[in-house]
């Protein structure tokens, strides 16, 4: 990071985005005439510089990935912070408004997207670092359509056992039932249950749930996924915001709102919604789902051509390894399933037995 | 009073937003509801003049002390308004100077090829404007407007919180049996020097990512349908931290460097902001954070003595707004500090605290590691507890500031157990704490050495002494639980975060 830059290194353009505490101008570093995006929080508060800009601005000074926006600078006057970050085209909503079919994008860039969002969102984790605010509008494209994870503003590094935080988090719409539900000891699951949502919202260009209030958001979920009850979800009726409602509802096939998504495709959107976050899969584990193998396989420039026969004898296997991982996976679940009822029975679950929602592929 | 209490407290008092700032205690409020306005902690100037005094009146300057420290809470309000009168004439920065006179007022002759960075507020009073603007230029910090004081709205949390905080005060200043046999010394002029340097422990360790060796049980497994363990990416997160530590470290000989300064003056700073921490309720690793700020930022700058209590509360304020799910209102920084500060201060200060360490806060806290440790030895609650009195010994001591805080973590653990007959340091302990028996050495007799001294640092000494801490906090857990998240508490309570 340059030492102490001042506004005026750059020239400030148009407005991009205006966000609950700063706005983002585009600008253009006056030496090197290269493009910038200008996050202007003011400091009028009297508590001086906000927790959100302090832990935003630690956090992504740490972590430096290709799907995470670069901060290049930090420029503390007066009575602004001026975050400068490397420029990017647009947010994934407005790339949805303008490239996609009423929003809608085609299977190719939704799974190319994803993939970039769960690395992205795999290296925070790997960096103790909950983002906690994920939505299609903090997602960043660029012009070479990479995807990066922005707006760190309600970010922030965990410790383990994770400590309780707010329930105050992420947008409601990309909300998870569990924080719906007021816990407030999340862990990284959250992040896991917006990826599912911006993931349904690419395909269809609408948002999945879009709740009005907290009563609502969990009922337009429970809608689609099923109420849930003690027996579905142990200790649900323990969660502070729990309310027993008349309204309950069966388990929606997705596939019928979501017709364009292929079986693999649901399959790894399923393991992402899920309504409890122990179950939720991880970043990690679904950056290996057979989902991805055609993304996985891509060549990459650069690569040596030994590498390259490697990664296409590493292909033709995982072709043929991701039927058999799909059946694998069912029968998993099913053992999860009954895990789950010998848990109601009081049985003891050893180390031994396969941890569910931990499916591991290849 | 069980540690737990306080992590159930905050939980029912956070309800807000993470560090919205929203809910504070404003004075209108405070009186309305009955609580004592000052929520200051002991003052330090006070304390440090006392701790002066002590050749001729050791029994007395505890005793007042005490007296002092009620002032939050408890004792009778004439008693409460007898300490604040007292305290009245301590005036700001003079204890803090008397206590370094000499060293201070000696050292100052050469300051002037130094420059000092805080400028000194009342003895250097010429000095302070250019120093201020020196510092303020220098980092694009100008004037502030006049701050508008928002009393509105939503006070009522943090008047319950400090409510609570009243009552716990109670409980916490028990009358203090042992002040009287409290050796208030200072420390014996012979210290210890650590048989091995520690750049060099950690320059021979090259990298210190491991394979699950033979005999060492793999303890994530089982950890694996805790979603609070993060089993599958704990491996990678302590790699990660490791790494950290070696880019937040500060100079552990920065003294040399500071022209008015000494380490002993260090000493005080922290053992002050322990009590400050224990008062406002904050996590442990707000505390930490702090410690590491200040350290950090005294590696950088030169700060003259009657600022160093301002670089301390500053650092306490930005580590609350890091960790903290609801920090504390300014305005309870500035009283806690004596309003020897103006809040304007305190900002201007943070802005360039911040900027001096880049926003980088990425301090891999001991916590962390001290709770790794403690999965291998089965979250034993005593070996913890100990544990974690121990691993504040690396806060106070500056000796150990050469050390990373997994290093100290894995030598707190490792005395605990030596003190509570626990068995050996078998490998699988070793794997999780990173640290061999004979690689702890150094660290550990640096803590053996800072026990067998007398105890200079009151604060930290109480707080450890005193019931709360000693007490088994899970059937204290178990009784206090409410109806909701009983769950959660009961998993929490097996590895409670204390
Ligand atoms: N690096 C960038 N390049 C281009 N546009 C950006 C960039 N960063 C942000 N934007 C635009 O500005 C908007 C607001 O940015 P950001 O989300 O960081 O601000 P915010 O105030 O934190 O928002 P929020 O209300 O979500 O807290 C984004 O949605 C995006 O449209
Ligand atoms: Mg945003």
């Amino acid at each position: 990071m340059d030492k102490r830059q001042h506004p005026s290194s750059f020239q400030q353009l148009e407005k991009l985005g205006e966000g609950t505490y700063a706005t983002v101008f585009k600008g253009r570093n006056r030496q090197t005439g290269e493009l910038v995006a200008l996050k202007e929080i003011n400091l009028d508060s009297e508590e001086g510089t906000p927790s959100t800009a302090i832990r935003e601005i630690s956090l992504m000074k740490e972590l430096k990935h290709e799907n995470i926006v670069s901060l290049y600078d930090v420029i503390h006057t007066e009575n602004k912070l001026m975050l400068v970050f490397e420029y990017m085209d647009k947010d994934l909503k407005k790339y949805m408004d303008s490239r996609g079919n009423q929003g809608a994008l085609d299977q190719f860039t939704v799974k190319s997207f994803m993939h970039q969002l769960l690395q992205g969102i795999a290296f925070c984790h790997e960096n103790r670092v909950l983002h906690r605010d994920l939505k299609p509008q903090n997602l960043l494209i660029n012009s070479k359509m990479q995807l990066k994870l922005g707006d760190f503003g309600l970010a922030r590094a965990f410790g383990i056992p994770v400590n309780t935080f707010s329930n105050e988090v992420v947008t409601l719409w990309y909300r998870a039932p569990d924080v719906l539900l007021g816990s407030r000891t999340y862990n990284t699951s959250i992040d896991i249950w917006s990826a599912g949502c911006i993931m349904a919202e690419m395909y269809t260009g609408r948002p999945l749930f879009p709740g009005t209030t907290n009563d609502d958001q969990l009922q337009k979920i429970f809608r689609l996924m099923g109420t849930p009850s003690e027996r579905s979800w142990p200790g649900i009726s323990q969660f502070p915001e729990y309310k027993p409602t008349a309204q309950n509802y069966f388990t929606q096939d997705l596939r019928i709102i979501l017709p364009t998504v292929d079986s693999a495709g649901m399959d790894l959107l399923t393991r992402m919604l899920q309504l409890r976050p122990e179950m939720r899969i991880s970043a990690k584990d679904a950056l290996n789902h057979p989902w991805f193998r055609d993304v996985n396989n891509q060549m990459r420039p650069g690569q040596s051509s030994q590498q390259q026969q490697q990664q296409q004898m590493v292909a033709q296997q995982q072709q043929q390894q991701a039927q058999q991982q799909l059946h694998a996976q069912q029968v998993q679940r099913q053992q999860q399933q009954q895990q789950q009822q010998m848990m109601m029975a009081g049985q003891q679950t050893g180390p031994g037995q396969p941890g569910y929602g931990m499916p591991t592929y290849q | 009073m069980p540690p737990a209490r306080t992590i159930r407290q905050r939980a029912t008092n956070n309800e807000n937003d993470e560090n919205e700032g929203t809910t504070r205690l404003t004075r209108a409020k405070a009186a309305s509801l009955g609580v004592a306005e000052d929520v200051s902690a002991p003052p330090i100037k006070k304390a440090l003049a006392e701790k002066k005094s002590t050749n001729s009146t050791t029994n007395r300057g505890a005793g007042q002390k005490r007296a002092a420290l009620g002032d939050l809470s408890n004792v009778k309000k004439n008693e409460v308004v007898d300490a604040k009168e007292n305290r009245k004439p301590m005036q700001a920065k003079p204890g803090l100077v008397s206590k370094a006179q000499s060293a201070g007022v000696q050292k100052s002759s050469k300051s002037s090829s130094n420059r000092p960075v805080l400028g000194a507020k009342d003895a250097n009073k010429t000095h302070t404007s250019s120093d201020l603007k020196r510092s303020a230029s220098g980092s694009g910090v100008m004037g502030r407007e006049p701050k508008k004081r928002n009393t509105g709205s939503s006070g009522s949390q943090q008047s319950v919180r400090s409510i609570k905080e009243e009552q716990e005060a109670d409980l916490e200043n028990q009358p203090p049996k042992s002040s009287n046999i409290i050796p208030l010394e200072e420390p014996a002029p012979a210290e210890v020097k650590y048989e091995a340097k520690a750049e060099e422990i950690y320059a021979q360790e090259g990298d210190v990512k491991q394979e699950i060796d033979e005999g060492v049980l793999d303890l994530d497994e089982q950890d694996l349908d805790d979603p609070l363990m993060v089993a599958e990416y704990v491996v990678e997160i302590f790699d990660y931290l490791r790494d950290l530590e070696e880019t937040t470290m500060p100079n552990a000989d920065y003294m040399s460097h500071q022209t008015f300064l000494e380490w002993h003056l260090r000493s005080v700073l922290v053992d002050w902001l322990v009590e400050v921490h224990t008062r406002f309720h904050l996590l442990p690793e707000t505390l930490f954070l702090a410690i590491n700020i200040i350290d950090r930022f005294l590696t950088c700058r030169v700060v003259q003595l009657d600022k160093l209590q301002l670089v301390g509360i500053t650092a306490m304020f930005i580590a609350s707004k890091y960790e903290e799910v609801l920090s504390p209102h300014i305005q309870n920084f500035k009283h806690v500090a004596d309003d020897g500060f103006s809040e304007d201060e305190i900002l201007r200060a943070e802005r360039f605290v911040l900027q001096t360490l880049d926003y980088d806060l990425s301090y891999p806290n001991p916590m962390n590691f001290l709770r790794r440790i403690s999965k291998a030895d089965n979250y034993d609650i005593q070996t913890r507890t100990i544990g974690k009195y121990l691993l504040e010994i690396g806060l106070v001591d500056h000796r150990l500031l050469a050390f990373h805080p997994s290093h100290i973590a894995a030598s707190s653990m490792y005395l605990a157990r030596l003190i509570l007959e626990k068995g050996p340091w078998d490998a699988t302990i070793a794997h999780y704490s990173g640290y061999t028996e004979q690689e702890i050495q150094p660290v550990f007799k640096l803590m053996v050495d800072y026990l067998h001294k007398p105890v200079v640092h009151e604060a930290f000494f109480k707080k450890y002494a005193s019931k709360k801490f000693l007490k088994d906090p899970k059937k204290t857990l178990l009784k206090e639980e409410s109806k909701d998240r009983k769950q959660t508490l009961l998993k929490e309570d097996s590895k409670d975060r204390w």
